[in-house]
């Protein structure tokens, strides 16, 4: 067998390999947003819940419960982008904290059972939310190297593959809460 | 919970009387064994001398020997050492917990885990059982071994986990399997090496790359639902079981299954066994004792396993 079949054998071989590769975590980006997607949609779902059981008592916050009921029906609207729904989701989480936060100036709602379970409910949805993120910011940095890096660089531009963007995560959030200062 | 230093006073004020008394039987037996094992060895000599061959026949029966007699001499003084000190120190911890000396987490327990391979032979002792703010929790030292055949047919014993087998109940649900294994590949080939060889273990489920640098650095994690491996190991578990693998200072295998935590620390010996040949009254060898049942019971209260979410209450 002459030597220039086996080279091109060779190459092939590893142009294949290289495209599934890179078809593989493309498809494993999708994967994971589709579990992020219906995490948030939990969330989403307590959302009318929430603003139904508080606003009752929150006189002061009612633009804050708009805002959110606002934010929500934009979010759940068909044919938005990824790139739109990563960008509203921060939205909602930190007006969610704002409510929460708020929750905390009237005793008579931290005592209803209502929103106490609500509280608890929206706090594991949270946690969910959260692992349902990192495993999509891990997929994406592995797909985002991937047709970064050389070799499979030049295969994904001949793909047309773009970049991806991640969920960015708050650093607040990320932090403990540090009592001290909370006092101070 | 007590802590460790306070464990440590237990151990010296309370158990002072027990321990000198035990202290004596040890002085007495740790004389009784070095005379026994001079008399053995001048028989094998003398055998040997005698035979004029067979030296490995008298070899193996100087060691076979040699061990049956150490099991029996120091088997009442161990009784007496586990129901007089081992138990009185994890009931100082918590009145509640059951302990047996003579059995050990079952193998059922021990295979469900997923953590390493099935063993051929499973032994252990030191049993403790029961609930710590409501949260099931048992341990036992462990000893796996697998057998071998090796050319010649004979069968050898290779060890797969000898330690301290701890099983308790997780505060999360989830219905996957999460495994979280020291990390040797990354150390010993590298980062790029170690993670491809990792990527690639056939054994296990996928690989699952943490986002925290210093827990990645440490530890390997597999699991059969990337998300969910991640919803277990939040950021502040990952960062408390990396400050509990500094604390237990030996290598760390955890894994998460079905509605429990199983935790094997690998310390390669026989765990709350008396010592025979140095004082029990040495600093060192209570701090042993101490910081193990401590490290054992305080997973709960460490790993904060009774926060339970709404859900699970």
């Amino acid at each position: 067998m002459s030597t220039s079949l086996i080279i091109l054998v060779v190459l092939a071989l590893i142009l294949v390999l290289m495209y599934n590769s890179l078809v593989s975590k493309k498809n494993q980006v999708e994967n994971i947003f589709a579990s992020v997607d219906t995490v948030l949609k939990k969330r989403y779902d307590l959302i009318p819940n929430l603003v139904a059981s508080v606003s009752k008592y929150m006189e002061h916050e009612k633009s804050l419960l708009q805002e959110v009921t606002k934010l929500r029906s934009e979010a759940t609207k068909p044919n938005i982008s990824d790139g739109e729904k990563i960008a509203l989701d921060a939205k909602i989480s930190s007006a969610l904290g704002s409510i929460m936060v708020a929750v905390e100036a009237y005793p008579e709602l931290k005592a209803n059972e209502n929103v106490m379970h609500l509280q608890h409910t929206l706090h594991e949805v949270e946690e969910q939310i959260s692992a349902a993120r990192r495993a999509y910011n891990q997929s994406v940095t592995d797909y985002n190297n991937a047709i970064e890096m050389i070799p499979t660089s030049f295969m994904a531009s001949l793909m047309r593959y773009g970049r991806k963007q991640v969920f960015e995560i708050d650093v607040s959030e990320r932090q403990n809460v540090n009592v001290k200062e909370l006092f101070s | 919970m007590k802590s460790v230093s306070e464990l440590t006073d237990f151990y010296y004020k309370n158990l002072y009387p027990t321990l000198e008394k035990l202290e004596k039987d040890r002085k007495n037996l740790s004389h009784r064994i070095v005379m026994v094992g001079i008399f053995l060895t001048l028989i094998a000599g003398v055998a040997a001398y005698s035979l004029k061959g067979f030296y490995e026949f008298v070899l193996f029966a100087y060691i076979a020997l040699g061990g049956i007699a150490y099991k029996f001499l120091v088997h009442d003084y161990t009784h007496e050492f586990k129901m007089s000190v081992i138990k009185p120190l994890i009931h100082s911890i918590d009145s509640s917990l059951l302990y047996s000396s003579t059995t050990h987490v079952s193998e059922y327990l021990f295979e469900y885990s997923h953590l390493f391979s099935s063993p051929d032979k499973l032994s252990g002792n030191d049993y403790v059982k029961g609930q710590i703010d409501g949260i099931n929790i048992q341990f036992s030292d462990l000893h796996a071994q697998k057998k071998h055949q090796n050319s010649k047919g004979k069968d050898t014993w290779t060890t797969i986990f000898q330690g301290l087998f701890i099983v308790a109940d997780f505060n999360k649900h989830f219905n996957g399997e999460t495994i979280v294994l020291p990390d040797t590949a990354q150390s010993t080939f590298g980062e790029l090496i170690g993670q491809w060889l990792q990527s690639n273990n056939a054994a296990r489920d996928e690989l699952v790359k943490m986002d925290d640098p210093s827990f990645e650095k440490e530890f390997v994690v597999y699991s059969d639902n990337q998300i969910e491996a991640r919803y277990i190991l939040s950021h502040a578990l990952m960062k408390k079981l990396l400050d509990f693998k500094h604390k237990s200072a030996h290598p760390v295998y955890i894994s998460f299954i079905g509605t429990h935590i199983y935790m094997a620390i690998s310390y390669d010996k026989d765990l709350f066994e008396p010592s025979v040949f140095r004082s029990l009254l040495e600093y060192k060898v209570a701090m042993e004792y101490v910081k193990t049942l401590h490290l054992a019971i305080g997973v709960v209260e460490e790993l904060k396993l009774n926060q339970k979410l709404w859900s699970k209450r």
